[in-house]
């Protein structure tokens, strides 16, 4: 399929929006590390991790682009708060906790590597080409959360204990992820993102592995909550100040070519 | 009128801007389509390494000006597409030996996929299946999978101490 029957091009950009913003909001959060990260190694990994990631949301902002022929910059930078996708665990910052940054990365690489794996068998060509390659780079950002979660849970005391604070204090806002945007039945009934098998307890069982290696506990909420979040609009003022300071430059000059 | 093969000559003229490689040795350049009027319209179809490689609009420009110029040529579409995914095993033999001589290495044909290799961070193993370009020891071991671009990785060689580089596989 290479057209967008016209009733599912909304459902499609939102479910594009949740992915494309989730990606935008880590990647900016990924590269507060840069020029501060604890090892030379991962400062160039954090950087490289958000310049995949932003490169990423770009893409797939292009692709929305050429459904509705907005242009790329200005549905990353040019919405009102209300309109944007992301999941509320990508929101705030990590208080410069190396800890908090890691366990969120494993998270998040995680969930983002199954969906994509999902988009890449849509029937939509043009997505689930893209979606191919996105996978494959974002296998990489997992297997370097799974190294570094291992690595500092069988660490010394100290970092065993970070990384446990850090699982208890985002496991929270892990759920968010899942939220299904608005049309998802719609989009799953016409194989524009198909139907997968319950993506939280695939989730649970991959990110339960690497804890437990990592010999970190854990108990996941057993139930996903119901009501409205950031596939839905809902945000943490969190976002507020981010997007304040991500869209600086943007508001300046909306329209300008840069 | 330009054919398909001047086309592929000129553009092996184009270097990336980040490797001792040409674009077609790099075996980034997926398709062209030549439509032949008074003068020919060119397509050309890219395959980008990593999606978020910094060079492609370099590579974009200078492919639009390269061929822009050639005689009879009345204008050239550049465009980036996913299918097939680029890989490493689309280098061709020249452009391995290219990398080489510079301290790049490129994983043998149908190799596993690198990103395994980060398990090594893990284990600590020291050593790898990646032999040194410089002195061929395979006392090697991956440093880190993220290096100076997107597309290349750290190793460190025990034997002559010489970091070196290793183009990541990833399908």
């Amino acid at each position: 399929m290479h057209e967008v029957p016209a009733h599912l091009i909304e459902p499609l950009k939102q479910l594009l929006l949740s992915i494309a913003d989730d990606k935008l909001m880590l990647g900016h959060r990924n590269s507060d590390w840069t020029g501060l990260a604890p090892i030379l190694e991962e400062d160039i990994a954090f950087s490289a991790i958000a310049q995949d990631e932003i490169a990423h949301a770009q893409a797939l902002y292009e692709l929305i682009g050429s459904l509705t022929g907005e242009r790329a910059d200005d549905i990353a930078f040019g919405r009102e708060i209300g309109a944007y996708r992301c999941a509320q665990i990508v929101e705030p910052g990590d208080g410069f906790d190396w800890g908090v940054a890691l366990v969120r990365q494993l998270f998040c690489d995680h969930f983002d590597a199954m969906r994509l794996a999902r988009a890449a068998q849509s029937a939509y060509k043009p997505l689930a080409d893209l979606a191919a390659r996105l996978v494959a780079e974002e296998r990489v950002h997992v297997e370097h959360a799974d190294t570094w979660l291992v690595r500092l849970g069988r660490g010394t005391g100290e970092s065993h204990d970070r990384l446990q604070r850090a699982v208890y204090q985002l496991l929270p806002l892990a759920p968010s992820l899942f939220e299904p945007v608005e049309g998802q039945d719609d989009l799953e009934q016409a194989s524009l993102y198909p139907p997968s098998a319950d993506l939280y307890s695939a989730w649970r069982v991959e990110v339960g592995t690497t804890l437990e290696r990592a010999n970190l506990r854990v108990e996941f909420p057993a139930q996903l909550p119901t009501e409205r979040g950031g596939r839905r609009g809902i945000h943490t003022p969190a976002l507020a100040e981010l997007l304040d300071e991500m869209c600086e430059v943007y508001r300046t000059e909306p329209g300008a070519a840069w | 009128m330009p054919t398909r093969e001047d086309i592929l000559e000129q553009l092996r003229t184009i270097p990336d801007p980040e490797m001792p490689i040409s674009i077609v040795d790099l075996g980034i350049i997926e398709q062209i389509d030549l439509t032949k009027g008074s003068k020919t319209r060119v397509s050309i179809s890219i395959l980008p390494t990593f999606v978020g490689c910094p060079a492609l609009p370099m590579i974009e420009e200078q492919v639009r000006e390269k061929i822009g110029k050639m005689v009879g040529v009345e204008s050239v579409d550049v465009r980036f597409v996913f299918d097939p995914p680029w890989s490493v095993d689309r280098i061709t033999q020249a452009g391995r030996e290219s990398l080489k001589a510079h301290g790049v290495t490129v994983p043998e044909r149908g190799s596993r996929l690198a990103v395994h290799g980060t398990a090594q961070l893990t284990t600590q193993l020291r050593t790898s299946a990646v032999p040194c370009p410089f002195c061929n020891s395979t006392s090697t071991y991956l440093e880190s999978p993220f290096g100076p671009t997107r597309c290349r990785m750290i190793y460190y060689c025990e034997a002559c101490k010489n970091s070196f580089e290793h183009l990541k596989r990833l399908a």
